[in-house]
C-alpha cells in the first residue's frame, strides 16, 4: 500500500487552511506549524508521507534548513518536497533546487496549478516505487535462472566426462572424486592461496574434464587388460593433447571461466615435477599448480581403486607408493600438503577391502 | 454570502472570486478566514514596530501580513504591503514609514467591510 498523506509545514494558519482545504478531498492531510515540528514528524515516520508542502520563512527552523536536513539524510530520493514561497527570489530558488527540492510554487497559490503539480509528482513517485519493486523481483529471478544455468552447465560437463570414463570400465565416480579432491586441497591447504572461491570452483570443474581426450583412444588400447606395448603407450599418451583439442572445439566453453583451466589440466596432468612427464616435458613450477594437483589426485585415485589392469591397493600401500615416487615425481610441497589432509581424503574409499569403485556414496566432510 | 456584504468587501479591494477560487469555492471557509483576519496580530505588530523604529520587526510583520492578504485576495492592501516589504528589504525604513497612513486606511476599510 502506498502512502497518501501530505504534510503541510507552514507557520501561517491561513496558508495551512487553504492547502488543507485544497488537498483533503484527495489525500489525508497533516499539518506542522514550523520547520522543527515538521522535520520531527517526517523523521518519526518517513514512509508515512507521499509529499511535503514546505513554507520558507518560519520561526524555529526555516524551510531551507528542513530541506537541507532531508537532503543530508537522502530522503529526497523517495519523498517529494514542494517549496511554497511568497518570495520566489532567485537565490532562494537556486539553493532549494540545489538541495533537491521537487518544485517551487509561489504564494498566493493558484489552487488547480498546485493540485496538478503535486498530483503528477506523487503519481510519478508511486510509479517509480512500483517499477523499482518489479525490477528488484525480476533481478532476483534472473539470478535464480543464472544459478540454474550454471548448475546445468556443470551437470553437462560432468556427464560428458563421466560418459568418457564409462568407456574404460569406470563409473562416473572417478571424475566426481577428482573434483572433490582438487577442491578439498585448494580449500583446506595453502595450495589455494591467492585463488578466489570462484577460481576454485572453476578449477575443480575443469579437473572433471582432465581425461576427455580418452574418447579418441581406441578401445583395444584403452581397455587392454595387460601391459601396453611402447607403440600403444605412445597412442595412449596422446589423450592429453587430444583432450585439449576437444575442449578447444566447444565454442560455448571458451567464454566459460573454467576454459583455460580445463585446457591446461587436460594437456598437463601427466607432466612430472622432474621434467620427465608428457606431452611437453614441463619441469617444476612450469607446471601450473592445478595441473599438479589433478595429476596427484588422479594417481591417488587410480591406486586406491580397482582398475581394469589392477586391484585396489590398501591405503598404507598407496601412501607408500606415492611417497617413494613409484607413480611419478611430485612437488615436495604439494606432497606435504596432500599428506597433511589425506586422512580426510581417504574417507572417499573403502581402502583395503578390494572393492571396485562402483559405490558412489562416499563424500569428504566439508568441515573447515 | 449576503449581497450587501459582498458589495462591501469588493469595495474594500477584496477580489472575492479569486479568494473563493483559492478556497475551492468553499464560501464557509472564506468567511471563517475573513473573520479570523480580524484577530490577526500582524497589523498591530507592524504599526508598533514602525512607531518604535524597529525595522526588523516591521519587516517580519509586514511580510507575514502580506502573505495573509495575498491568500484572502485583499488586493489593495496586498499591493501596498508588497511595496513596503520591498522598501524594508532595501533598507529604506523612511519610505516604509511614509506608507503607513495608506496601509492603515486600507486595513481599516477591509476590517470595517468584514465587520459590516
Amino acid at each position: 500500500m502506498y502512502s497518501d498523506t501530505i504534510l503541510i509545514i507552514d507557520d501561517d494558519l491561513f496558508n495551512r487552511g487553504i492547502l488543507d482545504n485544497l488537498f483533503s478531498p484527495y489525500y489525508a492531510v497533516e499539518e506542522a506549524e514550523n520547520g522543527r515540528v515538521g522535520l520531527d514528524k517526517i523523521l518519526a515516520s518517513p514512509e508515512h508521507y507521499c509529499a511535503i508542502l514546505l513554507d520558507v520563512v518560519m520561526p524555529e527552523m526555516d524551510g531551507l534548513e528542513v530541506l537541507r536536513r532531508l537532503n543530508d539524510l537522502g530522503y529526497l530520493e523517495r519523498l517529494p518536497v514542494f517549496l511554497i514561497t511568497a518570495e520566489a527570489v532567485e537565490s532562494t530558488m537556486r539553493e532549494a533546487y540545489r538541495l533537491g527540492v521537487m518544485d517551487v510554487i509561489s504564494k498566493p497559490i493558484i489552487p488547480y496549478v498546485v493540485l496538478r503539480r503535486v498530483n503528477s509528482v506523487v503519481e510519478l513517485f508511486r510509479a517509480r516505487k512500483r517499477l523499482g519493486a518489479v525490477v528488484q523481483q525480476q533481478h532476483s529471478q534472473l539470478l535464480d535462472q543464472a544459478q540454474k544455468i550454471i548448475e546445468l552447465n556443470q551437470g553437462m560437463l560432468e556427464a560428458l566426462s563421466a560418459a568418457i570414463e564409462f568407456r574404460n570400465g569406470e563409473s562416473g565416480e572417478h571424475v566426481r572424486r577428482i573434483h572433490d579432491i582438487t577442491k578439498f586441497l585448494l580449500t583446506h591447504t595453502p595450495l589455494g592461496e591467492g585463488l578466489s572461491e570462484e577460481d576454485i570452483e572453476s578449477i575443480s570443474l575443469a579437473a572433471v574434464m582432465h581425461d576427455v581426450g580418452k574418447i579418441a583412444i581406441p578401445d583395444a588400447i584403452l581397455n587392454k587388460p595387460g601391459k601396453l606395448t611402447p607403440e600403444e603407450y605412445e597412442v595412449m599418451k596422446t589423450h592429453t593433447i587430444q583432450g585439449e583439442h576437444l575442449l578447444e572445439k566447444i565454442p560455448q566453453l571458451k567464454d566459460h571461466r573454467t576454459y583455460r583451466y580445463a585446457c591446461d589440466i587436460a594437456r598437463h596432468h601427466h607432466e612430472r615435477w622432474d621434467g620427465r612427464g608428457y606431452p611437453d616435458g614441463l619441469k617444476g613450477e612450469e607446471i601450473s599448480i592445478w595441473a599438479q594437483i589433478v595429476s596427484l589426485a588422479d594417481v591417488y585415485d587410480a591406486l586406491s581403486c580397482k582398475r581394469v589392469y589392477k586391484d585396489a591397493f590398501p591405503r598404507e600401500k598407496v601412501l607408500q607408493m606415492i611417497r617413494d615416487g613409484e607413480c611419478g615425481v611430485f612437488n615436495p610441497a604439494l606432497l606435504e600438503y596432500f599428506f597433511s589432509v589425506e586422512g580426510e581424503l581417504s574417507k572417499l574409499y573403502d581402502h583395503g577391502e578390494k572393492k571396485s569403485d562402483e559405490k558412489g556414496d562416499k563424500t569428504i566432510s566439508e568441515g573447515k | 454570502m449576503e449581497m450587501n456584504k459582498r458589495e462591501r468587501l469588493l469595495a474594500a479591494g477584496i477580489d472575492l472570486d479569486s479568494a473563493l477560487e483559492r478556497m475551492m469555492g468553499n464560501e464557509a471557509l472564506l468567511e471563517r478566514f475573513l473573520n479570523r483576519f480580524l484577530d490577526d496580530p500582524n497589523y498591530g505588530m507592524l504599526a508598533a514596530a514602525v512607531e518604535s523604529g524597529d525595522a526588523e520587526g516591521a519587516l517580519t510583520a509586514s511580510h507575514t501580513l502580506k502573505g495573509v492578504c495575498g491568500n484572502l485576495s485583499m488586493q489593495r492592501l496586498f499591493d501596498l504591503l508588497t511595496r513596503q516589504v520591498a522598501a524594508l528589504r532595501a533598507g529604506d525604513f523612511a519610505a516604509a514609514r511614509e506608507m503607513m497612513p495608506q496601509i492603515s486606511q486600507a486595513y481599516a476599510e477591509v476590517t470595517d467591510a468584514i465587520r459590516g
